[in-house]
């Protein structure tokens, strides 16, 4: 009995195998379809109207059927990666920041489709083409920045004496000085986040005339007077108007002391007044936004653009090609576009003056930022160096250290043995 | 009969071959190895093949996407020189040696409490291990508003004893972010020494501890000469399994702290997923993940032999 349920065990376990391997499996494209990845989107309106407008006019358009993968906030990295090092997975990708460049050998020419989307609506704003160009061809369409700008509450503002908000970072200086003494402390990240800590920081830098490398890609000039006036700066602004917590910050912490009227004024993307409009109306009434404040050398702002590419082990590149191309002309883009409102800026001129810009007022300053905006490690070039500096906080932790104490010359000191350590083999 | 006679000795050859394999398969060494076999792949594929493939990435200068050039210890040599990693590997020990410590008292406080008759007895031992249960990002989030100065109940607490306000920064602080982070891997911890040792404390014999009264025993000669070395196999089993949990930690700092502030809390884990994801440095990530090995290795080895040898 027991020799004969071993054997009978075994039998089942193959014939179940067996009925794996030659069961029914999905018939192979009945229809042709494209996969379409997407990290999910903090508008919840936008990635309905892909899936409920868009995809079904394509598919009537043409008959091919759009599946729109959605990623969760956060893995579209990690996503990319699985795809590209696979081989499958997704025929048309969003990037952003500076994924093109990670996986330029995995994304197609696509610059055809760039440029001609360029000339029919208005053309591109610069900082479109440094985050889309790898090695001279558009390796993906950049659809949008997510602009990173200030955020700040203009009530406690006026009781300090200021209606407009402060042009330079020396008089913001001073107005955060009153308004921590008032217990309205501003709130900056300095700690590992990931968009909330660079968005004010390399503009601070910037307009100090600070840069991490020089515009060859290769030479460390974190080490200058530049650097040292900005980190200077940051100390002060740091010590005599922010809370202390602000260096362990993560992205999700300025929101929250946003809300919680803990602070006065932030470097953070649209989705504070968006989401203030919509659960605490009585802050969004007294909220702005404005751009950063200029410093020496300008005023600047970052680009994290919002892209898409093809992968070019897609077995469908012509069909990817036409989606792309019909997703980028202006008739779906501009309702694409409007159904977030202007989370999403557009970077063609065309949409400058588009009616989505009506809607709300205090979102304009993002528009307007387009045209000082760069990628991360701006003048250099985008490049695996740069990535493995942004993915190490070098710069955050430069200033980061030095706000919470360390003399100046040592945080620089720090940040360039790393620096030169990571452009080493360039 | 004779037409019958033909089939019959036609298919008496494979009746004995069946009966033969059946045999063969009955053989002890065989169907032994035959169950073994899928464990056995199983393994393989999911420890083995990314094990050997994570030494393979160690060694070669390999970004995401792209292929990669054989470079030897290049990677090693490169996070050797890096001060960054050296911070991690201090933290890391840090972390494992403390939150191990504290678990492991804690743990054997919790299953002495725990032993005891009392009330719904039950009911309290079930509640215990809920922070072992909830998802670890779930109660991570509720901690980071335990820790935000402006909800956090310790900082209410402090304000109302007089320190001044917002109270301290938990997570701006380097070394409160660091304790921080070992409360509540501790915390999260607790239950399974706690519910592992209690297990061990149920199997001691309650004669043992009669005996040891007769003979004068006190209640901490009791646990020192009776319950503490019968529990001490159990004890180290858990401790290397806690150990190797700790030391590999992910979820809690990546969601709470993501190593700040200034790579006051990164781990090896959360460093090599950021050069390996966030910058796509396939190998270098792998160097840094793997350097990990020979400190977890060594500890396996001396508590395995340890353990034989008991």
């Amino acid at each position: 009995m027991h020799a004969t349920s071993r054997r009978r065990f075994l039998e089942l376990a193959g014939l179940g195998a067996a009925a794996t391997a030659i069961g029914p499996r999905p018939a192979a494209a009945q229809s042709k379809s494209l996969t379409f990845l997407h990290e999910s989107s903090f508008i919840k309106t936008f990635d309905e109207y892909f899936q409920k407008t868009l995809a079904p006019a394509y598919q009537k358009e043409t008959g091919v059927k759009v599946n729109y993968e959605l990623t969760s906030v956060g893995s579209l990295p990690t996503r990319i990666s699985t795809i590209a090092e696979t081989g499958s997975g997704a025929d048309v990708t969003m990037t952003f920041f500076l994924l093109p460049f990670l996986f330029d050998e995995k994304l197609l020419d696509v610059s055809d489709i760039a440029e001609e989307a360029g000339k029919k609506q208005g053309g591109w704003y610069d900082s479109a083409r440094e985050a889309g160009i790898v090695n001279g061809k558009w390796k993906v369409v950049p659809f949008s920045n997510i602009g990173q700008l200030m955020n700040w509450r203009t009530d406690w503002f006026a009781e300090v004496g200021f209606k407009k908000f402060p042009e330079t970072w020396e008089e913001l200086y001073e107005a955060g000085k009153k308004l921590k003494a008032k217990d309205h402390p501003f709130g900056f990240e300095l700690g590992h986040g990931f968009g909330d800590n660079h968005g004010w920081i390399y503009p601070l830098l910037w307009s100090y005339g600070g840069h991490e490398v020089e515009a060859d890609g290769k030479t460390v000039v974190i080490d200058s007077d530049e650097t040292a006036r900005a980190i200077d700066f940051a100390r002060k602004f740091f010590r005599d108007t922010m809370l202390d917590d602000v260096l362990g910050w993560t992205d999700v912490s300025n929101n929250k002391a946003f809300f919680a009227e803990q602070i006065s004024c932030t470097n953070n993307a649209e989705s504070i007044l968006w989401l203030g409009k919509r659960d605490f109306p009585e802050i969004a009434k007294v909220t702005d936004q404005a751009q950063n404040p200029a410093g020496p050398k300008g005023r600047f702002h970052i680009m994290s653009a919002i892209s898409h590419g093809i992968f070019n082990f897609s077995p469908q590149k012509e069909e990817a090609r036409a989606f792309l191309r019909w997703l980028t002309d202006e008739k779906q883009l501009g309702g694409w576009y409007a159904s977030a409102d202007t989370y999403y800026q557009p970077l063609l001129h065309g949409y400058d003056k588009a009616p989505m810009w009506d809607v709300e007022p205090r979102n304009i300053p993002y528009r307007d930022a387009l045209a000082n905006a760069h990628l991360l490690g701006w003048p250099a070039p985008p490049s695996r160096h740069l990535a493995e500096s942004v993915a190490k906080y070098v710069i955050v932790d430069m200033f980061a250290k030095a706000c919470a104490g360390a003399p100046t010359k040592e945080a620089i000191k720090s940040a360039e043995v790393q620096l030169k350590e990571i452009y080493r083999a360039v | 009969m004779s037409v019958r006679s033909e089939p019959l000795v036609g298919s008496a050859r494979p009746a004995r071959r069946a009966a033969s394999l059946g045999v063969w398969l009955d053989r002890q060494s065989v169907f032994s190895w035959l169950m073994m076999t899928p464990p056995l792949l199983f393994l393989a594929a999911l420890v083995g093949y990314p094990f050997c493939y994570g030494i393979l990435l160690s060694l070669q200068d390999r970004p995401v996407a792209h292929i990669g050039t054989f470079v030897g210890l290049k990677n090693f040599m490169t996070d050797f020189k890096d001060a960054i990693f050296w911070r991690v590997t201090l933290n890391t020990f840090v972390y494992t040696a403390i939150a191990t410590v504290l678990k492991m008292v804690g743990g054997l406080a919790l299953a002495l409490a725990m032993n005891q008759q009392f009330p719904m007895k039950n009911l309290v031992r079930a509640l215990m291990l809920l922070p072992f249960i909830v998802p670890t990002v779930l109660s991570t989030v509720a901690w980071m508003w335990i820790l935000d100065p402006a909800f956090s109940v310790f900082n209410w607490f402090l304000i109302a004893l007089g320190v001044p306000k917002p109270g301290p920064s938990w997570l701006g602080n380097p070394l409160l972010a660091m304790g921080s982070i070992i409360v509540i891997n501790t915390w999260r911890g607790l239950p399974f020494y706690g519910i592992t040792l209690l297990a061990g404390l149920q199997t001691v014999p309650p004669e043992l501890y009669e005996a040891a009264t007769i003979d004068g025993a006190g209640g901490w000669q009791r646990f020192r000469y009776v319950t503490l070395p019968l529990l001490q196999p159990i004890i180290l089993i858990v401790t290397l399994f806690s150990v190797i949990f700790t030391f590999a930690d992910f979820q809690l700092v990546y969601v709470l702290t993501h190593g700040g502030p200034q790579n006051a809390t990164q781990l090896f884990a959360t460093y090599a997923f950021d050069i390996a994801m966030g910058a796509g440095q396939l190998g270098l990530g792998a160097s840094v993940a793997l350097t990990m090995l020979p400190a977890l290795a060594l500890l396996i080895v001396a508590l395995t032999i340890y353990l034989r040898r008991g």
